[in-house]
């Protein structure tokens, strides 16, 4: 089984970070089990090496919650080069999604849009794993 | 008795308990043999009372069951423990369990006399200073699975298969629990040590930790008496997080057959290859694929 990494934006103050988290864990736990490793954003600044080092290895998927792209940016400082990233802000954007979304409270918008932004993952882990 | 070996009684004092009544009339024996006694309740609100018997005579804890509240105060006071008991382990070895009424038994009532005797004559917990065991240092292989890097040491560690280890040095040897173990228990809060002095047979629960997610025993990979426990582990149970194989040791065993011991242990080759297989097969078992 080929395995992708995702890190995710930890964003605490966004509801794109909350998002961005759950977005990860469905794609970890109902969608792409075993070929998905996430990757924890802040135990990699923090300079764990396990995570570092698989993500030199393995691709990596940055999911940003929005164009700050933190997950972006530390895999790159820290491993190489992603091979893709999403962008929630952009989608967001795209999707037509201007309410406001909360950050601590999920309710039916937000799950829909955790949903797209999971499928959206899994559409380009499948162009990397083929 | 020399004073300055005048054992300094901190019990539990428990009042709801059958065990911190007991912890409580221990210390009332030991106090008309000339113990000091600190009264753990005084001592909370006003431990300098206490400070000059603590200085000039040895701490002995008497706690009444595993929540262990006279330990826990000795060490948010920063107490140094020299010797500890817990009630509810002299009645197992009785083959009786602490009661839920407040008040003592007639039958245990006739075995305080012998116990505080016992616990007149107990060892010091903390092994000798200075000892020339266990200062080797040691060296590392890892490997790597997903994000997860697994260390096992070079040398001088024998396992079990689960995933304890012991590092045996002459007739020594310190027990603890693997890096795979420290990575799979995540945060580890909780140090339970067993007594001084239990003797251990292979297999046998030679403490336990408890982390953020699970409850373990650490299961002796060796036979022995344990001859001292990692105090600072204690204090400090994330050690085993940090440095598992070294700080993180948790108790220390006077070997009894090692040699036959062995026969049943990894060494370190041995158990590096067996957790490489080891955590392939948790990930077939839960993901499938090879």
């Amino acid at each position: 089984m080929k395995k992708v990494g995702v890190i995710s934006c930890s964003g605490e103050s966004e509801p794109e970070g909350t998002i961005a988290r759950n977005a990860v864990r469905l794609v970890m736990e109902k969608y792409r089990p075993g070929a998905t490793v996430s990757l924890c954003l802040p135990l990699y600044l923090a300079g764990d090496e396990g995570e570092r080092d698989f993500a030199r290895r393995f691709p990596v998927i940055a999911v940003d919650g929005c164009g700050k792209a933190c997950a972006k940016w530390a895999t790159e400082k820290y491993s190489g080069k992603v091979q893709d990233c999403v962008d929630i802000g952009e989608l967001l954007k795209e999707w037509g999604v201007s309410e406001r979304l909360s950050r601590s409270h999920p309710g039916r918008l937000e799950n829909e849009v955790t949903e797209r932004v999971a499928r959206e993952i899994i559409k380009k882990m499948d162009e990397i794993t083929g | 008795m020399a004073e300055k070996n005048k054992p300094v009684v901190l019990p539990c004092n428990g009042i709801d308990k059958e065990a911190g009544a007991i912890s409580r009339e221990l210390a009332l024996l030991l106090l008309e043999k000339g113990a000091d006694v600190i009264c753990p309740v005084l001592y909370q609100s006003n431990p300098k009372r206490y400070q000059k018997k603590l200085e000039s005579g040895k701490l002995l804890v008497i706690d009444g069951c595993k929540t262990g509240c006279a330990s826990k105060l000795a060490r948010e006071h920063g107490l140094k423990i020299a010797k500890k008991a817990t009630v509810n382990e002299l009645l197992k070895e009785e083959n009786l369990k602490s009661g839920k009424s407040p008040v003592i038994g007639t039958e245990k009532l006739g075995l305080l006399p012998a116990w505080a005797e016992r616990l007149e004559e107990l060892e010091d917990i903390v092994a000798e200073e200075g000892g020339t065991h266990f200062k080797t240092p040691v060296s590392f292989r890892q490997f790597a699975f997903d994000k997860f890097i697994f260390k096992v040491p070079e040398a001088g560690y024998f396992f079990n298969e689960n995933d304890c280890w012991a590092r045996v040095e002459g007739d020594r040897a310190r027990l603890g629990v693997s890096d795979y173990v420290q990575q799979s228990a995540s945060d580890i809060i909780f140090f339970e040590p067993p007594e001084v002095g239990k003797e251990l047979n292979m297999f046998d629960e030679a403490g336990s930790i408890e982390s953020t997610k699970t409850a373990l025993d650490i299961i002796s990979p060796v036979s022995g008496t344990v001859t001292a426990v990692n105090q600072e582990l204690v204090e400090a149970p994330e050690l085993i997080n940090s440095d598992p194989y070294v700080a993180g040791w948790a108790v220390e065993v006077a070997l009894s057959d090692f040699e036959s011991d062995r026969e049943l242990l990894m060494d370190c080759a041995g158990y590096f290859d067996y957790l490489n297989e080891k955590v392939k097969k948790e990930y077939r078992k839960r993901y499938g694929g090879k």
